[in-house]
Protein backbone atom coordinates (compact mmCIF):
# COMPACT_ATOMS: atom_id res chain seq x y z
CA UNK A 1 0.00 0.00 0.00
CA UNK A 2 1.86 3.02 -1.23
CA UNK A 3 0.21 6.41 -1.15
CA UNK A 4 1.67 9.06 -3.41
CA UNK A 5 1.12 12.77 -2.84
CA UNK A 6 0.87 15.85 -5.01
CA UNK A 7 3.89 18.23 -4.92
CA UNK A 8 5.92 16.09 -2.48
CA UNK A 9 8.69 17.50 -0.28
CA UNK A 10 10.72 14.36 -0.90
CA UNK A 11 10.35 12.17 -3.95
CA UNK A 12 12.24 8.90 -4.24
CA UNK A 13 11.96 7.34 -7.67
CA UNK A 14 12.81 3.67 -8.27
CA UNK A 15 15.78 3.83 -5.91
CA UNK A 16 18.12 0.83 -5.76
CA UNK A 17 21.19 0.78 -3.52
CA UNK A 18 23.71 -2.05 -3.32
CA UNK A 19 26.77 -2.75 -1.21
CA UNK A 20 29.31 -4.99 -2.96
CA UNK A 21 26.93 -6.14 -5.71
CA UNK A 22 24.20 -7.28 -3.32
CA UNK A 23 21.24 -4.88 -3.29
CA UNK A 24 20.11 -3.66 0.13
CA UNK A 25 17.25 -1.55 -1.23
CA UNK A 26 15.15 -2.59 -4.19
CA UNK A 27 13.12 -0.21 -6.36
CA UNK A 28 11.94 2.05 -3.57
CA UNK A 29 9.42 4.45 -5.00
CA UNK A 30 7.65 6.89 -2.72
CA UNK A 31 6.69 10.51 -2.22
CA UNK A 32 6.22 12.30 1.08
CA UNK A 33 4.02 15.24 2.08
CA UNK A 34 5.38 18.38 3.77
CA UNK A 35 4.76 19.27 7.41
CA UNK A 36 4.41 15.73 8.69
CA UNK A 37 6.19 13.61 11.28
CA UNK A 38 7.21 10.57 9.26
CA UNK A 39 8.49 7.29 10.67
CA UNK A 40 10.52 4.64 8.86
CA UNK A 41 9.86 1.19 10.33
CA UNK A 42 11.34 -2.18 9.52
CA UNK A 43 13.39 -5.03 10.99
CA UNK A 44 17.17 -4.93 11.38
CA UNK A 45 18.96 -4.93 8.07
CA UNK A 46 15.87 -3.73 6.21
CA UNK A 47 17.76 -0.79 4.73
CA UNK A 48 16.23 1.97 6.86
CA UNK A 49 19.53 3.78 7.50
CA UNK A 50 20.62 3.12 3.94
CA UNK A 51 17.49 4.85 2.65
CA UNK A 52 18.32 7.99 4.66
CA UNK A 53 21.98 7.87 3.65
CA UNK A 54 20.99 7.52 0.01
CA UNK A 55 18.75 10.59 0.32
CA UNK A 56 21.69 12.52 1.86
CA UNK A 57 24.06 11.32 -0.87
CA UNK A 58 26.27 9.43 1.57
CA UNK A 59 26.02 6.08 -0.23
CA UNK A 60 26.27 5.61 -4.00
CA UNK A 61 22.97 4.90 -5.69
CA UNK A 62 22.79 2.05 -8.21
CA UNK A 63 19.58 3.14 -9.84
CA UNK A 64 16.79 5.69 -9.59
CA UNK A 65 16.94 9.24 -8.22
CA UNK A 66 15.96 11.39 -5.26
CA UNK A 67 14.39 14.82 -5.49
CA UNK A 68 14.04 17.10 -2.49
CA UNK A 69 11.81 20.18 -2.69
CA UNK A 70 11.54 19.10 -6.36
CA UNK A 71 15.25 19.86 -6.85
CA UNK A 72 18.65 18.15 -6.77
CA UNK A 73 20.24 17.50 -3.37
CA UNK A 74 23.18 19.87 -3.99
CA UNK A 75 20.86 22.84 -4.61
CA UNK A 76 19.02 22.46 -1.32
CA UNK A 77 21.63 21.23 1.17
CA UNK A 78 21.17 24.23 3.44
CA UNK A 79 17.48 23.33 3.84
CA UNK A 80 18.11 19.75 4.96
CA UNK A 81 19.33 18.61 8.32
CA UNK A 82 20.71 15.24 9.29
CA UNK A 83 21.14 13.33 12.54
CA UNK A 84 23.52 10.40 11.99
CA UNK A 85 23.60 7.32 14.20
CA UNK A 86 25.36 8.03 17.45
CA UNK A 87 27.95 5.26 16.89
CA UNK A 88 29.11 6.84 13.64
CA UNK A 89 31.56 9.20 15.38
CA UNK A 90 34.33 8.96 17.96
CA UNK A 91 32.96 10.54 21.15
CA UNK A 92 36.48 10.79 22.59
CA UNK A 93 37.11 13.64 20.19
CA UNK A 94 38.32 16.73 22.06
CA UNK A 95 35.28 19.00 21.71
CA UNK A 96 32.70 20.54 24.03
CA UNK A 97 28.93 20.20 23.73
CA UNK A 98 28.75 23.79 22.47
CA UNK A 99 31.43 23.10 19.81
CA UNK A 100 29.44 20.18 18.42
CA UNK A 101 26.11 22.02 18.36
CA UNK A 102 27.74 25.03 16.69
CA UNK A 103 28.79 22.69 13.86
CA UNK A 104 25.14 22.78 12.80
CA UNK A 105 25.57 26.43 11.82
CA UNK A 106 28.71 25.86 9.71
CA UNK A 107 26.77 24.99 6.56
CA UNK A 108 25.16 28.43 6.41
CA UNK A 109 28.42 30.15 7.45
CA UNK A 110 30.37 28.73 4.54
CA UNK A 111 34.12 28.31 4.19
CA UNK A 112 36.65 30.35 6.19
CA UNK A 113 34.12 32.41 8.18
CA UNK A 114 34.32 31.97 11.94
CA UNK A 115 31.17 31.40 14.01
CA UNK A 116 30.31 34.47 16.10
CA UNK A 117 27.76 35.64 18.68
CA UNK A 118 24.76 34.92 16.47
CA UNK A 119 25.82 31.30 15.89
CA UNK A 120 26.49 30.83 19.58
CA UNK A 121 23.01 32.13 20.39
CA UNK A 122 21.44 29.68 17.92
CA UNK A 123 23.39 26.82 19.47
CA UNK A 124 22.33 27.84 23.00
CA UNK A 125 18.67 28.00 21.96
CA UNK A 126 18.87 24.55 20.41
CA UNK A 127 20.53 23.10 23.51
CA UNK A 128 17.73 24.66 25.52
CA UNK A 129 15.14 22.90 23.35
CA UNK A 130 16.61 19.46 24.04
CA UNK A 131 17.12 20.25 27.74
CA UNK A 132 20.91 20.24 27.61
CA UNK A 133 21.62 23.90 28.38
CA UNK A 134 23.40 23.07 31.62
CA UNK A 135 25.91 20.91 29.70
CA UNK A 136 27.19 23.66 27.40
CA UNK A 137 30.83 23.44 28.47
CA UNK A 138 30.92 19.71 29.14
CA UNK A 139 33.36 17.72 26.99
CA UNK A 140 31.49 15.27 24.75
CA UNK A 141 33.53 12.34 26.07
CA UNK A 142 31.84 12.89 29.44
CA UNK A 143 28.26 12.45 28.22
CA UNK A 144 25.96 9.45 28.57
CA UNK A 145 24.53 7.82 25.44
CA UNK A 146 21.19 9.60 25.72
CA UNK A 147 22.92 12.95 26.24
CA UNK A 148 25.11 12.37 23.18
CA UNK A 149 21.95 11.69 21.20
CA UNK A 150 20.40 14.94 22.41
CA UNK A 151 23.56 16.86 21.43
CA UNK A 152 23.22 15.44 17.91
CA UNK A 153 19.56 16.48 17.77
CA UNK A 154 20.50 19.98 18.95
CA UNK A 155 23.15 20.16 16.24
CA UNK A 156 20.52 19.24 13.64
CA UNK A 157 18.16 21.91 15.03
CA UNK A 158 20.96 24.48 14.75
CA UNK A 159 20.97 23.90 10.99
CA UNK A 160 17.57 25.66 10.92
CA UNK A 161 16.42 23.49 8.03
CA UNK A 162 13.00 22.67 6.58
CA UNK A 163 13.52 18.92 6.27
CA UNK A 164 15.05 16.81 9.05
CA UNK A 165 16.33 13.26 8.56
CA UNK A 166 17.09 11.42 11.78
CA UNK A 167 18.75 8.01 11.94
CA UNK A 168 17.59 6.23 15.10
CA UNK A 169 17.62 9.33 17.33
CA UNK A 170 15.96 7.37 20.15
CA UNK A 171 18.53 4.58 20.45
CA UNK A 172 19.68 4.56 24.07
CA UNK A 173 17.34 7.37 25.12
CA UNK A 174 15.13 6.89 28.17
CA UNK A 175 11.32 7.13 27.98
CA UNK A 176 11.05 10.61 29.52
CA UNK A 177 13.55 12.05 27.07
CA UNK A 178 11.94 10.21 24.18
CA UNK A 179 8.57 11.72 25.00
CA UNK A 180 10.10 15.19 25.35
CA UNK A 181 11.88 14.91 22.02
CA UNK A 182 8.78 13.57 20.26
CA UNK A 183 6.86 16.58 21.59
CA UNK A 184 9.60 18.84 20.23
CA UNK A 185 9.36 17.11 16.84
CA UNK A 186 5.58 17.52 16.85
CA UNK A 187 5.98 21.24 17.55
CA UNK A 188 8.37 21.45 14.63
CA UNK A 189 5.98 19.73 12.23
CA UNK A 190 3.18 21.97 13.46
CA UNK A 191 5.41 24.89 12.44
CA UNK A 192 5.60 23.46 8.91
CA UNK A 193 8.86 21.51 9.11
CA UNK A 194 9.05 17.92 7.86
CA UNK A 195 10.74 15.35 10.08
CA UNK A 196 11.66 11.84 8.94
CA UNK A 197 12.75 9.47 11.70
CA UNK A 198 14.16 5.93 11.52
CA UNK A 199 12.52 4.24 14.46
CA UNK A 200 12.50 0.85 16.13
CA UNK A 201 9.63 0.82 18.57
CA UNK A 202 6.27 0.13 16.92
CA UNK A 203 4.37 1.18 20.07
CA UNK A 204 5.65 4.75 20.20
CA UNK A 205 5.57 4.93 16.41
CA UNK A 206 1.82 4.34 16.61
CA UNK A 207 1.49 7.18 19.07
CA UNK A 208 3.51 9.88 17.45
CA UNK A 209 3.93 9.55 13.70
CA UNK A 210 1.50 11.00 11.14
CA UNK A 211 2.87 9.04 8.21
CA UNK A 212 4.61 5.68 8.24
CA UNK A 213 7.00 4.06 5.80
CA UNK A 214 7.45 0.30 6.17
CA UNK A 215 10.58 -1.12 4.69
CA UNK A 216 12.08 -4.56 4.28
CA UNK A 217 14.55 -4.31 1.39
CA UNK A 218 11.50 -3.52 -0.70
CA UNK A 219 9.07 -0.78 0.16
CA UNK A 220 6.14 -2.46 1.88
CA UNK A 221 4.00 0.55 2.63
CA UNK A 222 4.05 4.33 2.72
CA UNK A 223 1.04 6.30 3.77
CA UNK A 224 -0.95 7.94 6.58
CA UNK A 225 -0.64 6.00 9.81
CA UNK A 226 -4.30 5.00 10.01
CA UNK A 227 -4.19 3.45 6.55
CA UNK A 228 -0.91 1.53 6.64
CA UNK A 229 -0.76 0.04 10.11
CA UNK A 230 -2.62 -3.19 9.41
CA UNK A 231 -1.81 -6.71 10.47
CA UNK A 232 -1.21 -7.74 6.89
CA UNK A 233 1.34 -5.01 6.17
CA UNK A 234 3.12 -5.42 9.51
CA UNK A 235 3.39 -9.13 8.80
CA UNK A 236 4.85 -8.37 5.39
CA UNK A 237 7.38 -5.98 6.91
CA UNK A 238 8.52 -8.08 9.81
CA UNK A 239 8.21 -11.43 8.06
CA UNK A 240 7.45 -14.71 9.75
CA UNK A 241 9.03 -13.88 13.08
CA UNK A 242 6.49 -15.53 15.37
CA UNK A 243 7.50 -13.73 18.52
CA UNK A 244 7.15 -10.44 16.77
CA UNK A 245 3.87 -11.43 15.19
CA UNK A 246 2.19 -11.90 18.53
CA UNK A 247 3.57 -8.51 19.50
CA UNK A 248 2.17 -7.10 16.30
CA UNK A 249 -1.30 -8.44 16.96
CA UNK A 250 -1.05 -6.87 20.43
CA UNK A 251 -0.42 -3.60 18.74
CA UNK A 252 -3.30 -4.06 16.36
CA UNK A 253 -5.53 -4.67 19.34
CA UNK A 254 -4.14 -1.58 21.02
CA UNK A 255 -4.75 0.37 17.89
CA UNK A 256 -8.48 0.03 18.43
CA UNK A 257 -8.04 1.79 21.75
CA UNK A 258 -5.72 4.37 20.32
CA UNK A 259 -6.85 7.73 21.72
CA UNK A 260 -5.27 9.61 18.79
CA UNK A 261 -7.55 7.80 16.35
CA UNK A 262 -10.74 9.07 17.99
CA UNK B 1 49.94 6.75 12.14
CA UNK B 2 49.52 8.59 8.85
CA UNK B 3 52.59 10.66 9.74
CA UNK B 4 54.60 7.51 10.24
CA UNK B 5 53.39 6.13 6.94
CA UNK B 6 54.10 9.32 5.04
CA UNK B 7 57.58 9.75 6.48
CA UNK B 8 58.54 6.33 5.15
CA UNK B 9 56.53 6.50 1.95
CA UNK B 10 58.29 9.64 0.71
CA UNK B 11 61.60 7.80 0.23
CA UNK B 12 61.08 7.01 -3.49
CA UNK B 13 60.12 10.64 -4.04
CA UNK B 14 63.39 11.73 -2.44
CA UNK B 15 65.40 9.35 -4.60
CA UNK B 16 63.65 10.45 -7.78
CA UNK B 17 63.99 14.09 -6.79
CA UNK B 18 67.66 13.47 -6.15
CA UNK B 19 68.12 12.14 -9.66
CA UNK B 20 66.22 14.95 -11.27
CA UNK B 21 68.15 17.64 -9.44
CA UNK B 22 71.45 15.85 -8.95
CA UNK B 23 71.73 17.03 -5.38
CA UNK B 24 70.38 16.08 -2.00
CA UNK B 25 69.34 19.62 -1.25
CA UNK B 26 67.35 20.60 -4.30
CA UNK B 27 63.81 21.88 -4.40
CA UNK B 28 63.02 18.85 -6.58
CA UNK B 29 63.70 16.56 -3.63
CA UNK B 30 61.10 18.31 -1.51
CA UNK B 31 58.59 18.42 -4.35
CA UNK B 32 59.18 14.74 -5.14
CA UNK B 33 58.80 13.77 -1.51
CA UNK B 34 55.71 15.95 -1.11
CA UNK B 35 54.05 14.37 -4.13
CA UNK B 36 54.83 10.88 -2.86
CA UNK B 37 53.38 11.83 0.53
CA UNK B 38 50.12 12.90 -1.06
CA UNK B 39 50.15 9.78 -3.26
CA UNK B 40 50.58 7.64 -0.16
CA UNK B 41 47.58 9.33 1.47
CA UNK B 42 45.48 8.79 -1.65
CA UNK B 43 46.44 5.10 -1.83
CA UNK B 44 45.62 4.62 1.87
CA UNK B 45 42.21 6.30 1.45
CA UNK B 46 41.48 4.33 -1.69
CA UNK B 47 42.37 1.00 -0.08
CA UNK B 48 40.23 1.84 2.92
CA UNK B 49 37.14 3.19 1.15
CA UNK B 50 37.03 1.38 -2.17
CA UNK B 51 38.84 -1.91 -1.54
CA UNK B 52 37.44 -2.16 2.04
CA UNK B 53 40.83 -2.89 3.59
CA UNK B 54 41.11 -2.04 7.29
CA UNK B 55 42.80 1.28 8.04
CA UNK B 56 45.84 -0.13 9.87
CA UNK B 57 46.38 -2.74 7.16
CA UNK B 58 46.10 -0.21 4.35
CA UNK B 59 48.58 2.13 6.10
CA UNK B 60 50.99 -0.74 6.72
CA UNK B 61 50.83 -2.03 3.16
CA UNK B 62 51.16 1.39 1.55
CA UNK B 63 54.14 2.69 3.45
CA UNK B 64 56.14 -0.54 3.46
CA UNK B 65 55.58 -0.94 -0.28
CA UNK B 66 56.63 2.63 -1.09
CA UNK B 67 59.57 2.48 1.32
CA UNK B 68 60.70 -0.77 -0.28
CA UNK B 69 60.49 0.80 -3.73
CA UNK B 70 62.62 3.66 -2.39
CA UNK B 71 65.28 1.27 -1.08
CA UNK B 72 65.33 -0.65 -4.36
CA UNK B 73 65.79 2.64 -6.24
CA UNK B 74 68.66 3.64 -3.94
CA UNK B 75 70.40 0.31 -4.38
CA UNK B 76 69.92 0.29 -8.13
CA UNK B 77 70.85 3.85 -8.90
CA UNK B 78 72.54 5.52 -6.02
CA UNK B 79 74.77 3.05 -4.26
CA UNK B 80 77.84 5.16 -4.96
CA UNK B 81 76.57 8.45 -3.62
CA UNK B 82 75.87 9.71 -0.16
CA UNK B 83 72.16 8.93 0.08
CA UNK B 84 71.56 5.97 2.32
CA UNK B 85 68.69 4.69 4.38
CA UNK B 86 70.51 5.52 7.59
CA UNK B 87 70.73 9.20 6.78
CA UNK B 88 67.11 9.29 5.66
CA UNK B 89 65.85 7.35 8.66
CA UNK B 90 67.83 8.91 11.45
CA UNK B 91 68.98 12.25 10.05
CA UNK B 92 71.49 14.13 12.10
CA UNK B 93 70.45 17.26 13.81
CA UNK B 94 74.03 18.07 14.86
CA UNK B 95 75.06 18.69 11.25
CA UNK B 96 72.57 21.51 10.82
CA UNK B 97 75.02 24.34 11.64
CA UNK B 98 77.32 23.11 8.86
CA UNK B 99 74.56 23.11 6.27
CA UNK B 100 74.40 26.86 5.72
CA UNK B 101 72.54 28.91 3.19
CA UNK B 102 75.20 31.01 1.53
CA UNK B 103 74.03 33.72 -0.83
CA UNK B 104 75.71 34.33 -4.17
CA UNK B 105 77.62 37.20 -2.60
CA UNK B 106 79.10 34.75 -0.13
CA UNK B 107 77.14 36.04 2.84
CA UNK B 108 76.00 33.36 5.27
CA UNK B 109 72.30 33.45 6.13
CA UNK B 110 72.44 30.77 8.82
CA UNK B 111 71.31 27.15 8.66
CA UNK B 112 69.43 26.49 5.42
CA UNK B 113 66.91 24.14 6.96
CA UNK B 114 65.85 26.75 9.48
CA UNK B 115 64.24 28.74 6.64
CA UNK B 116 62.37 25.66 5.47
CA UNK B 117 61.16 25.09 9.01
CA UNK B 118 60.06 28.73 9.44
CA UNK B 119 58.17 28.62 6.15
CA UNK B 120 56.57 25.38 7.28
CA UNK B 121 55.56 26.91 10.62
CA UNK B 122 53.96 29.93 8.92
CA UNK B 123 52.06 27.72 6.47
CA UNK B 124 50.77 25.38 9.18
CA UNK B 125 49.67 28.23 11.47
CA UNK B 126 47.94 29.94 8.54
CA UNK B 127 46.26 26.71 7.55
CA UNK B 128 44.93 26.05 11.03
CA UNK B 129 43.70 29.61 11.60
CA UNK B 130 41.99 29.74 8.21
CA UNK B 131 40.30 26.33 8.37
CA UNK B 132 39.96 25.74 12.12
CA UNK B 133 36.21 25.09 12.10
CA UNK B 134 36.30 22.99 8.92
CA UNK B 135 39.18 20.87 10.22
CA UNK B 136 37.43 20.28 13.54
CA UNK B 137 34.19 19.33 11.85
CA UNK B 138 35.64 16.94 9.28
CA UNK B 139 37.90 15.26 11.85
CA UNK B 140 34.96 14.72 14.19
CA UNK B 141 32.25 13.77 11.74
CA UNK B 142 33.23 13.68 8.08
CA UNK B 143 29.78 12.60 6.87
CA UNK B 144 28.15 15.58 8.54
CA UNK B 145 30.65 17.83 6.78
CA UNK B 146 29.63 16.29 3.46
CA UNK B 147 25.95 16.60 4.28
CA UNK B 148 26.08 20.33 5.00
CA UNK B 149 28.01 20.86 1.79
CA UNK B 150 31.56 21.43 3.02
CA UNK B 151 34.18 19.98 0.66
CA UNK B 152 35.17 17.43 3.29
CA UNK B 153 37.25 15.37 0.88
CA UNK B 154 39.28 18.38 -0.22
CA UNK B 155 39.79 19.52 3.37
CA UNK B 156 41.03 16.07 4.36
CA UNK B 157 43.36 16.02 1.39
CA UNK B 158 44.67 19.47 2.32
CA UNK B 159 45.27 18.28 5.89
CA UNK B 160 47.13 15.21 4.67
CA UNK B 161 49.16 17.36 2.31
CA UNK B 162 50.15 19.61 5.23
CA UNK B 163 51.18 16.56 7.28
CA UNK B 164 53.10 15.30 4.28
CA UNK B 165 54.83 18.64 3.71
CA UNK B 166 55.66 19.04 7.40
CA UNK B 167 57.14 15.56 7.53
CA UNK B 168 59.20 16.07 4.41
CA UNK B 169 60.54 19.49 5.33
CA UNK B 170 61.54 18.41 8.83
CA UNK B 171 62.92 14.95 8.37
CA UNK B 172 65.82 16.12 6.26
CA UNK B 173 66.97 17.79 9.44
CA UNK B 174 65.97 15.36 12.13
CA UNK B 175 65.32 12.01 10.45
CA UNK B 176 62.15 10.02 10.06
CA UNK B 177 62.12 8.50 13.55
CA UNK B 178 62.27 11.86 15.32
CA UNK B 179 59.66 13.35 12.99
CA UNK B 180 57.27 10.54 13.80
CA UNK B 181 58.04 10.81 17.49
CA UNK B 182 57.38 14.54 17.48
CA UNK B 183 54.20 14.06 15.43
CA UNK B 184 52.77 11.43 17.74
CA UNK B 185 54.17 11.79 21.28
CA UNK B 186 53.23 15.41 22.20
CA UNK B 187 49.56 15.20 21.15
CA UNK B 188 49.18 11.71 22.65
CA UNK B 189 50.62 12.97 25.93
CA UNK B 190 48.51 16.13 25.88
CA UNK B 191 45.38 14.06 25.23
CA UNK B 192 45.99 12.27 28.52
CA UNK B 193 45.75 15.60 30.34
CA UNK B 194 43.03 17.51 28.55
CA UNK B 195 39.97 16.87 26.41
CA UNK B 196 39.57 20.45 25.25
CA UNK B 197 40.74 21.15 21.71
CA UNK B 198 42.30 24.58 22.24
CA UNK B 199 44.19 23.53 25.38
CA UNK B 200 45.16 20.32 23.59
CA UNK B 201 46.81 22.30 20.80
CA UNK B 202 48.59 24.65 23.22
CA UNK B 203 49.81 21.83 25.43
CA UNK B 204 51.00 19.90 22.38
CA UNK B 205 53.09 22.85 21.17
CA UNK B 206 54.53 23.43 24.64
CA UNK B 207 55.42 19.76 25.03
CA UNK B 208 57.05 19.65 21.60
CA UNK B 209 59.24 22.64 22.42
CA UNK B 210 60.08 21.29 25.86
CA UNK B 211 61.00 17.84 24.50
CA UNK B 212 63.31 19.38 21.89
CA UNK B 213 65.13 21.67 24.32
CA UNK B 214 65.39 19.13 27.13
CA UNK B 215 66.46 16.38 24.72
CA UNK B 216 69.10 18.60 23.18
CA UNK B 217 70.74 19.60 26.47
CA UNK B 218 70.58 16.12 27.92
CA UNK B 219 72.26 14.75 24.80
CA UNK B 220 74.89 17.50 25.19
CA UNK B 221 75.36 16.51 28.82
CA UNK B 222 75.95 12.81 28.19
CA UNK B 223 77.47 13.38 24.72
CA UNK B 224 75.03 11.17 22.84
CA UNK B 225 72.62 11.23 19.88
CA UNK B 226 70.44 14.34 19.98
CA UNK B 227 67.53 12.82 18.07
CA UNK B 228 67.65 9.69 20.20
CA UNK B 229 67.62 11.72 23.42
CA UNK B 230 64.67 13.84 22.25
CA UNK B 231 62.62 10.73 21.50
CA UNK B 232 63.65 9.25 24.84
CA UNK B 233 62.57 12.41 26.73
CA UNK B 234 59.24 12.37 24.89
CA UNK B 235 58.74 8.71 25.64
CA UNK B 236 59.52 9.16 29.33
CA UNK B 237 57.09 12.09 29.63
CA UNK B 238 54.38 10.09 27.90
CA UNK B 239 54.93 6.97 30.01
CA UNK B 240 55.04 9.08 33.17
CA UNK B 241 51.73 10.76 32.26
CA UNK B 242 50.10 7.46 31.36
CA UNK B 243 51.29 5.90 34.61
CA UNK B 244 50.07 8.88 36.67
CA UNK B 245 46.72 8.83 34.90
CA UNK B 246 46.25 5.11 35.45
CA UNK B 247 46.85 5.59 39.17
CA UNK B 248 44.80 8.79 39.55
CA UNK B 249 42.36 8.74 36.64
CA UNK B 250 40.29 11.69 37.82
CA UNK B 251 42.94 14.31 38.48
CA UNK B 252 41.88 17.36 36.55
CA UNK B 253 43.59 19.58 34.08
CA UNK B 254 41.28 21.22 31.59
CA UNK B 255 38.40 18.78 31.83
CA UNK B 256 35.10 19.64 33.40
CA UNK B 257 33.91 16.59 35.28
CA UNK B 258 31.69 17.85 38.07
CA UNK B 259 31.98 16.35 41.53
CA UNK B 260 28.22 16.04 41.84
CA UNK B 261 26.37 13.20 40.10
CA UNK B 262 25.24 13.88 36.55
CA UNK B 263 21.74 15.16 35.89
CA UNK B 264 19.68 13.49 33.21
Amino acid sequence: MITHVESPILEIHDLTVSYDQSPVLWNVDLSLPAGKLIGILGPNGAGKSTLIKAVMGLVPVTGGYVKIFDRELNDVRSRISYVPQRESVDWNFPASVLDVVMMGTYGKLGLFRRPGKKEKQIAMDCLDKVGMQSFVDRQISELSGGQQQRVFIARALAQEADLYLMDEPFAGVDMATETAIFQLLQEMTAAGKTVIVVHHDIHSAMNYFDWIIMLNLHLVASGPKTEVVTEDLLRKTYGGKLNLLTKVSDIIRQKDFNPLKS
Amino acid sequence: MTGDAISHAVLPGIVIGFFVSGSQRGLEVIIGAGLLGILATLIINWLKNKAKVQLDASIGITFTLLFAIGIILINMLAYKVDLDQECVLYGEIAYLPIDLWITNAGFSMGPRIMYLAVLNLVLVIGFIILLYKELTLTSFDENFGLVIGLPAGAINLALMSMVSYTTVSSFEAVGAILVVALLVVPPATAFLWTKKLTSLIKLTCALGIFISIAGYYMAYLVDSSIAGMMVAVGGVIFLGSALYKSIKPNSLFGTSTPSKPLEI
